[in-house]
This record gives C-alpha cells, structure tokens and sequence, in this order.
C-alpha cells in the first residue's frame, strides 16, 4: 500500500462548515395519520470532515441524506451547504453515491463516470479527460469501457463513486454505499474510499447501518433513533490516521463501538 | 453447440423439410392436389407476382399495415405510459384495457365493417383495433421497467425532466419497445389479414382467402411463402435493431 507512506499525520481540518442543519422535521402521511419521520435534526459537519450517520433502519438516516441532496423536501427546517440554503440537487456542491445497483446498465463504467457532465453539457474532451481522471482515482483504470453487468460489485461501487465525484463537489453524500458487498469487499472498499477521501480532500457524509464500518471511517458518529428519528448522540472518534485493519482489535476501536451499541439499543428496547 | 453447428443444424432441417415437400407428392406419398410440390409452388409465385391483379393486392395489403401500424402504435404507447405513470388513469383504466385485450378482437370485425364499410378505412381501423391493446400493455411494462433509482441518480445530477425522459426513460424502456413493435407488427399484420379474409375486394388476405374456398393449392401455397418471407424480413430487421440497441442487457 503504497500510498500510507505519503501520508503522515491527519491533514488539517478548516472549522468552518461544510453542511449546516438546522431544526430539520420532516412529517410524512403514513396508513395511520401523520408519521413524524425526522424531529428537529440539527448537525454541523465541518469542511473536510469524514462523519458517519448509524441508526436502526427506519430512523430517518437516509431521508436525511437525501434532503442534504435536495432530492426530498423537509416539512420544516434548513440545510445549509457552504452558506447557502439547499433547495433542490445542485451537483457543483453535493455528489450522491446511492446504495447498489445505481449505475446505468445500458452506459459503460466511463460513460456512467460522464453522465454528470454530459446533463449539463460540458465539452466532449473535458467529459474525457475528467472520467478518465476519475476512473485512475478509484483504481479501475483500463476497466473503462466495460459495462457494469461486467464489473464486480466493489467495482460497481468504485464507479459510483467516481461519478459522484466527477464534477469536483466540495461535499460526497453517500447512502449505504457498501451495504450490499460481502464484509472482505466491504472492508477493501471502505479503505479505499478513505483513500479517495484523503486524497480529495472532500467533506463526506456517510450513512450505513454498519458499527464497525462506523468507527474504522469517521471522525464523528452520529447516531439516530427511530420513531421519531433525531440524533442521540455525536461520538468523536479519536483514532489516528490513517486507520488500519489492525485498529478493528484494540479496545479503543472495541470501547467506540461498544458505545454506539449501547445507545442503539437502549433506545429499540 | 457452436454458433456455427447450429447454423449448419438449422439449414439442414429446413433443406429437408423442402426437400420432404418436394419428393413426397411426386412419390405419390402424398396426394399431390393436397400438398402439390415445392418446385410448382414457387412456379406459380413467380407467375403470381407477375401479375397485376396480384401486384395491385399486395400495394393496398402493405399500404393498410402500415397505415394500421403507424396509428397503433403512438396512440397505443401514449395510452400505455399514461397508465403506467398516472395513478388515477391506471387505477381507473387498467383493469378494462386487460379485460378487452383478453377478448378476441375478430367477433368486433362486423361492427368495423358497418361503420367503415368495406374498404381500406375498416382494414386500417380493424388492425389498428387489434394492435392497440398489445401496444398499451407493451408501454405501461417498459415504463414500469424504469428503475425509481436511476431517475433520483439523474436527479442529482441536476437532469430536467426533459432529459430525465430522454436520458433514463428511453434507454431503459427500449428494448421492452423494440419487442413490443416486433408483437405489436404481428398483431397488425394479423389484423389485416383477418379483415381481408372475412370481407374484402382485394388485398393479399382476400386472394388467399378465395384460393382457400377453391381448393387452389398452389396458389394457396405460394401466398403463405410471400408472407412468411415478409414476416421474416420484418422480424429479423427489427431483432437486428434490438441487438444493437442492447447490448448491455444480460
């Protein structure tokens, strides 16, 4: 791993926030009335932060997510990215990595990575140039004109990725990205992706419902109740970077996660 | 098996059909005034074709399917997709358009003809009639075959509706659309058919169908061999287009 060699201590975090929420509710109309999906939200991630959303499913985590794409509208509440209020997708602030199975089948991995820059019509050559770029940065380079039928479920994902960060957005939303890789592919991807991440300096925000992978990615861990879904604690995880496998058996690690455990639970009981 | 054998197997089987459709009547096996050889057959093709009354029937036959076909199939979509993307119309809809499509549209052929007469316009509307349901259950499938991911994937890229149609609706939806036109051909050409059969002046249907009632088998024979090689010709057109247009299906 070549790469651990040019990285020496954690590079150094600006205070100023990437993402801002703010009283977020959001209630939709369920079979029984109104369901309160989201109770007053509010979080700060900080630019260049790596901060993992974990909750049982059906907390909210991943309708919150995507109201920080723009793609679902909150009953009440703000969301500001770099200032400025989120009120639909905008792609030059916020990249999208949704769960599996998202590439389009009929495109190839290098079309796929385009396909940001091609909605909003940017010249043939620099479409090129950058999902080549993009394609080098997740390691699949020469894989480029496969199509995603041909590509393993890691790979498909790494695709995914490139075509979240294709268009240079400050800010990477990810929605459950490697929920569905098997836990070798999964603990690979999850490196990889810190890579990415060091190597972008991007501000990442990422839902799983995964503990471990939890604490192996973040800075901070927030964790979310369900019914109604609000965040119950925000968890720093004082582990150096950059992390290794290793680092999954000390009693640190083992202390982190054990702690979320314990907040999921006292609350599903 | 090879591409190659199975090509090889196919051929075969085919040369000894015709080479069984050749021999058997002109061994006696068979009565030659029932099945009369191949070799006549395709004589009396060649004779057909030459002829005008034969010329002039096949024009009109091909001007009514496509006639036919370029009525189904538009209206026939937009039906299709709106039932496929309005609740309310589908909800409304769906069940009745499913009930007459599993109704054979042959027992409505005489309502056709006291409406339209007999001529071109109750052969075009009758296949058009036919064609349409198959079209409208062929669309709502392929719309209903649009993944709800790839349309949020496209809208957080920022896509407008517009190209949200034309860059997820339509590359997901074309291959259920190439076969649905490759059925819904079959149906309109059936259609046609099957008007010109009951009651026409010409046409190929109403040739076939008078050899039929004198028992002129040769002729009967080698009208069913100009329709199979149209059929032919059509399918593999469009099997050819929805190669190329799927390549990325597994």
């Amino acid at each position: 791993m070549q790469y651990m060699a040019d990285v020496k201590s954690p590079r150094p975090q600006s205070r100023a926030a990437a993402i801002e929420v703010t009283g977020l509710s959001h209630i939709y109309e369920g079979r029984d009335g109104q369901v309160p999906a989201l109770q007053e939200v509010s979080l700060t991630v900080g630019a260049g932060r790596f901060v993992v959303i974990v909750g049982p499913s059906g907390c909210g985590k991943t309708s919150l997510l995507m109201m920080m794409a723009g793609l679902r509208h909150q009953s009440s509440g703000t969301i500001l990215c770099a200032g400025k209020p989120i009120t639909g997708p905008d792609p030059n602030r916020v990249g999208v990595v949704f769960q599996e199975a998202s590439l389009f089948p009929w495109l190839t991995a290098l079309d796929n990575i385009e396909f940001p820059l091609s909605i909003r019509h940017a010249p043939r050559e620099e479409r090129r140039r950058r999902a080549d770029a993009m394609l080098n940065l997740v390691g699949l380079k020469g894989f480029g004109t496969r199509y995603p039928h041909e590509l393993s479920g890691g790979m498909k994902q790494r695709v995914s990725i490139a075509r979240g960060l294709v268009q240079d957005p400050p800010v990477l939303l990810m929605d459950e990205p490697f929920a569905a890789l098997d836990e070798q592919t999964r603990m690979t991807m999850g490196h990889e992706l810190l890579r990415i991440w060091d190597e972008t300096a991007k501000t990442v925000v990422f839902v799983t419902h995964s503990l471990t992978e939890a604490v192996y990615l973040a800075d901070e861990v927030l964790v979310m109740s369900a019914r109604p879904g609000r965040i119950i604690d925000r968890i720093d995880i004082a582990l150096a970077r950059p992390r290794t496998y290793e680092m999954m058996a000390t009693d640190v690690f083992g202390r982190l996660r054990e702690r979320i455990w314990q907040q999921i639970r006292r609350r599903s009981d | 098996m090879t591409r190659l054998q199975i090509i090889f197997t196919r051929l075969a089987l085919f040369a000894l059909v015709m080479g069984a459709w050749e021999a058997l009547p002109r061994a006696g096996a068979v009565n030659p005034l029932l099945l009369p050889p191949l070799s006549g057959v395709v004589r009396m093709l060649g004779q057909l074709l030459g002829r005008a009354q034969v010329q002039e029937a096949i024009g009109v036959t091909a001007a009514e399917v496509i006639v036919a076909f370029i009525i189904a199939v538009p209206l026939g979509a937009a039906i299709g997709i709106l039932a496929a993307e309005n609740d309310y119309f589908g909800a409304i809809f769906r069940p009745m358009l499913f009930y007459v499509f599993s109704i054979p549209k042959s027992i409505f052929l005489p309502m056709f003809i006291l409406v339209f007469g007999i001529g071109f316009g109750q052969k075009v509307a009758y296949a058009a009639f036919s064609t349409l349901f198959i079209v409208i259950m062929s669309a709502a499938a392929a719309v209903e075959s649009v993944k709800a991911d790839h349309v949020l994937v496209a809208r957080s890229y920022g896509a407008s509706p517009l190209q949200v149609l034309t860059r997820v609706y339509v590359p997901s939806m074309m291959p259920f659309l190439l076969e649905a036109l490759r059925i819904s051909m079959i149906f309109n050409f059936t259609g046609v058919m099957i008007a010109e059969m009951y009651a026409s002046r010409t046409g190929i249907g109403h040739l076939i169908a008078s050899w039929g009632e004198n028992f002129q088998m040769p002729q009967l024979l080698a009208g069913v061999i100009l329709l199979a090689a149209v059929a032919i010709l059509f399918n593999e057109t469009v099997r050819w287009l929805e190669g190329r247009c799927s390549t990325w299906r597994t």
